[in-house]
């Protein structure tokens, strides 16, 4: 009886001691912070001495501000780059891999993965070789077909587009396999319906996988705007948010408040930033809804 | 149910225009291979572009960067870079964390997650709730007041701050619950009937049972960790704690500054060099345990 007992509260007991690292680690660097940073952009601290409760004044700063609103509109061009261009490739690639009669399959699933496992930070410097104007392979593959050099990282009509281009490179292989994963849970049966009745692969993809799948591609969707609205690591080491501002990305606008220990306003951009990216993920979420 | 609304006129469309079957199969089979054909050159050519550069002479890679002469090849380029850039002091950094990092997050996460797939407990949808609520959260947004709290706890420039925050993270808990969830409640219920303690359950039958997500979570936990970029060069830029992103970012300025004099060329030469360096340990890993990370996403991801 009392071997029962000490064993049904045990197991009582159990789940508070397998979660209570996580949650010794989840309060201390992710829910504090969160407070401390809502706090925080309400004053206008600069790392030492006591904080001035400033109100809004960080927020109407912001929002009054070009800088800002700029690396909005930067982010924005980018992912008007970026989502389209890689969706279309990824779909196209995730159906054609599902086939289990396609042959080579093993290696391209592979061949895809390998960018999304190099280190940003190396193919960054790489892309700024290749790009280069007046060294760079890219110039030289279009020399050798009769093109002009053309100023991939110093004009501010290219910065982006290669920016963008780094980042469908670096992504697109991930997104295949979250594709691929839905399209795995897609009955068979659905296909042979519609082969029955002799539709062309490409009806098929458009009327029959783009509708079923369109979970999985909102989710990517969700993803990849979050990624693009926080695009850091690219712009800082490629193009340093130049030229011309042309590529201060809001993730990278972010980063220049804490460079310059303006953390107040900092910690306001990020608030802003999350509003923003939550706001744009229940638009996406809404219009699958709208679908259903 | 509502797939069906959708495409039921569709089976109308097509029944009503029908194409001759099979004559046109291999036709679509080669637009297909020279579509992906396409796509991996293009996913490949960097790499292997940087790599197979890393070995001309530094003053070839910029006048003809498109021409590979085997007989030019040498080690000029790694050579200058060992010496001119403290690559090893990053590799050393980043092996450090990633071995604590590592193991941290391959045993507490699959813990918590099994506390939050298998046992009823108080609070538990709410801290569920908000774990799924900071997946959503960009990780930028805390990176000001955790700096501010590393200053606090004076752990600037400490493997303490580059390996804790971030440890047990949401995901792999929101994942590892996924996985854990499917795994049979009789197993566990018969490890208890021959008297396996909680934690024995969770050791000696949910992990073993769990091996290939947990395979999974392993190479892509590898790979965050090794890639981490954003929180290591705000937290950890000296010159000893530097990790190994931290030390490629900072390279052109490390080579232009212990030489005096260097050129464009020779810049470039050593920074392939020691991108190729930081390439290859995630090439060769990744390439030993695809299989693993392949299925682990395809297992733990959203169902269409």
């Amino acid at each position: 009886m009392t071997a029962l007992t000490s064993a049904r509260t045990k197991r009582r007991i159990a789940p508070y001691l397998f979660v209570a690292p996580f949650v010794a680690v989840f309060l201390a660097f992710s829910i504090y912070p969160l407070i401390f940073t809502a706090r925080l952009s309400f004053t206008n601290w600069r790392g030492f001495g006591a904080a001035e409760w400033v109100g809004w004044d960080n927020y109407t700063y912001l929002l009054g501000n070009a800088g800002f609103w700029s690396s909005l509109g930067n982010s924005s061009v980018l992912w008007m780059l970026i989502i389209p261009v890689q969706l279309v490739l990824a779909l196209l690639a995730a159906v054609l891999l599902n086939n289990s009669k396609l042959r080579l399959r093993g290696f391209y699933r592979v061949a895809f993965i390998v960018p999304f496992v190099t280190p940003l930070v190396a193919i960054a410097q790489i892309w700024v070789v290749v790009f280069d104007q007046n060294y760079g392979a890219v110039n030289g593959l279009l020399n050798i077909i009769g093109l002009p050099d053309v100023g991939w990282l110093t004009t501010s009509e290219w910065s982006k587009p290669t920016l963008a281009l780094l980042f469908i490179w670096k992504t697109t292989g991930f997104i295949v396999l979250i594709l691929l994963s839905g399209l795995q849970s897609i009955d068979a049966s659905v296909y042979e319906a519609a082969s029955l009745d002799g539709a062309s692969p490409a009806r098929k993809l458009w009327s029959m996988t783009v509708p079923l799948l369109r979970r999985t591609i909102m989710f990517a969707v969700i993803l990849q705007t979050l990624a693009v609205f926080q695009m850091f690591a690219e712009p800082f080491v490629v193009t340093q948010g130049g030229p011309y501002g042309s590529t201060t990305t809001a993730g990278y606008y972010l980063y220049n408040h804490i460079t310059r220990a303006d953390l107040g306003t900092g910690a306001a951009n990020s608030f802003l930033l999350v509003i923003i990216v939550m706001a744009l993920s229940l638009v996406f979420v809404r219009l699958l809804r709208a679908k259903d | 149910m509502s797939t069906s609304t959708l495409t039921q006129p569709t089976f109308q469309s097509v029944a009503a225009t029908p194409t001759p079957p099979t004559r046109s199969r291999p036709r679509p089979a080669i637009a297909s291979q020279l579509f992906l054909a396409l796509l991996t050159i293009g996913f490949l050519a960097p790499v292997f572009w940087a790599l197979l550069s890393a070995f001309k002479p530094a003053n070839e890679i910029i006048r003809s960067p498109l021409s590979f002469d085997p007989s030019t090849f040498n080690l000029d380029n790694y050579l200058a870079m060992f010496h001119d850039v403290p690559i090893g002091s990053g590799f050393l950094n980043t092996g450090i964390v990633l071995l604590i990092k590592g193991a941290i997050t391959l045993f507490f996460a699959p813990l918590a997650a099994f506390a939050f797939a298998k046992y009823n407990f108080a609070a538990k949808n709410l801290i569920f709730g908000t774990v799924l609520i900071t997946l959503m959260l960009p990780t930028i947004v805390l990176i000001i007041p955790l700096l501010l709290e590393m200053k606090e706890l004076g752990w600037v420039n400490t493997y303490q701050a580059l390996i804790l925050p971030g440890a047990i993270d949401a995901f792999a808990i929101f994942w590892m619950r996924q996985v854990i969830s499917a795994v049979p409640d009789e197993l566990l219920d018969a490890a208890r009937v021959d008297g396996c303690g909680e934690f024995g359950i969770f050791w000696r039958v949910v992990l073993p049972v769990i091996r290939p997500g947990l395979a999974g979570l392993a190479v892509l936990t590898i790979m965050n960790i090794y890639n981490d970029f954003v929180w290591p060069v705000v937290i950890a830029s000296s010159d000893q704690m530097a990790t190994l992103q931290v030390v490629l970012s900072t390279l052109a300025q490390n080579i232009t500054g212990n030489r005096i004099g260097a050129d464009y060329a020779t810049v470039t030469g050593e920074l392939l060099a020691a991108s190729s360096v930081a390439l290859i340990p995630l090439l060769v890993l990744f390439i030993a345990l695809q299989r693993h990370f392949i299925n682990g996403i395809l297992a733990g991801s959203v169902k269409g």
